[in-house]
């Protein structure tokens, strides 16, 4: 018994038992805060469902991150950072500027925006309960996502 | 003169007995990990305080030697004790201290640290300092025989032990906590509360001897 083994398995232990479990539950809260309408909450607790699945895979990120440079380079916390703000800013706002484009274009038609947008609680409903009756489907989509996302890892 | 053998046989009774002493400090120290937050008790605080006083123990012969270089005597009597009831007293407190003390008592305060994370759970707390103090004192021979495998015998031995500490905390320790932080940053996102103070963390925790030469640099 070490406090090394003891700190290492706690860690491998939440990352890759439970948090993968909680995200199922942090997807299902989703489906059920988004059945309700507060579309500012289902996000928050979708993206935290995805983000459980890939607790591994934000750790080798951040070790990339940390590992451009020495050890014992002064500049490593700086370049880490540098780092962070460099894929957020070229990886991911491309990605999410491309989601407001599709956004965009599906409010510029106006009448699709009334048949299927969520605060519409016919749609909502609707559109609530089929995905109730998925949420096992939607983490098994969340986890593909998640498997192939594995190739970018290196 | 040669001093009286039941002077040198105190002596040896209590170098004898500084790795029992150790190992209370670090029982000790695992009871202080749960008083306050984990970084007060980390550094500064009562954990810091006995780890400290384990180590003096383990080093107290290299401690010892500086004595000549300010003109005191010291010479360390070397070979078992003579006196019949002196070396009873020494085997019998060794024996408690490492059967009773560190085999049971620490394992039960261990055992109690689990239900009181459970415990603090309940209140809204956090479980994660109840559970390192339970992992820390279910790993004190590990940690006493870290410590002594650390020990350079040199005159400087309590430093080069609290050296080699921070290099292990630095180089392997933090990188696993920052597994966990991780972990913290995506419960902090989805219960609404700041990530990136945990996002930071991570990072420092990655480049915590990039950040010692940083500030080394400074200077």
């Amino acid at each position: 018994m070490s406090f090394y083994n003891g700190l290492l398995n706690l860690t491998n232990w939440a990352g890759n038992v439970i948090m993968p479990t909680l995200g199922a539950l942090f997807i299902a809260f989703a489906v059920i805060q988004f059945a309700r309408g507060y579309h500012h909450l289902y996000s928050a607790w979708a993206y935290g469902g995805l983000m459980c699945l890939m607790v591994s895979g934000l750790l080798r990120m951040f070790e990339k991150f940390t590992g451009q440079l020495g050890w014992n380079n002064p500049d490593l916390y700086w370049n880490s950072l540098l780092n962070l703000v460099d894929w957020f800013a070229n990886v991911i706002l491309p990605v999410y500027a491309g989601m407001h484009v599709a956004v965009g274009a599906l409010k510029f038609g106006g009448l699709f925006e009334q048949q299927v947008h969520h605060q519409f609680s016919h749609t909502r409903h609707f559109l609530g309960a089929i995905l109730c009756l998925m949420v096992s489907g939607l983490l098994r989509l969340g986890e593909f996502f998640v498997t192939r996302g594995t190739a970018g890892v290196r | 003169m040669a001093p009286p053998q039941l002077i040198t046989d105190f002596m040896r009774l209590m170098l004898l007995l500084a790795p029992s002493a150790a190992i209370i400090c670090l029982v000790l120290a695992g009871l202080g990990l749960r008083q306050g937050s984990v970084p007060d008790a980390l550094v500064g605080g009562n954990f810091a305080k006995w780890m400290f006083w384990a180590i003096v123990f383990l080093t107290l012969p290299q401690l010892i030697s500086w004595f000549p270089s300010f003109g005191v005597p010291a010479s360390l009597p070397s070979g078992g004790i003579g006196t019949g009831w002196m070396a009873n007293l020494q085997s019998g407190l060794a024996n408690f201290v490492q059967n009773f003390l560190l085999t049971r008592l620490a394992t039960s305060f261990a055992a109690f640290f689990v239900l009181r994370a459970i415990l603090d759970t309940v209140q809204g707390g956090h479980p994660l300092p109840s559970i390192l103090g339970a992992m820390f004192l279910l790993a004190i021979q590990t940690t006493l025989n870290l410590i002594n495998r650390y020990n350079s015998g040199a005159s400087t031995a309590t430093a080069d032990v609290l050296d080699s500490l921070w290099n292990y905390l630095a180089g392997t320790l933090c990188p696993i906590a920052a597994g966990l932080a991780v972990i913290g940053a995506i419960w902090n996102f989805v219960s609404h509360r700041p990530v990136l103070p945990m996002v930071g963390a991570t990072l420092g925790l990655l480049t915590v001897s990039s950040i010692w030469k940083l500030i080394t640099t400074m200077m």
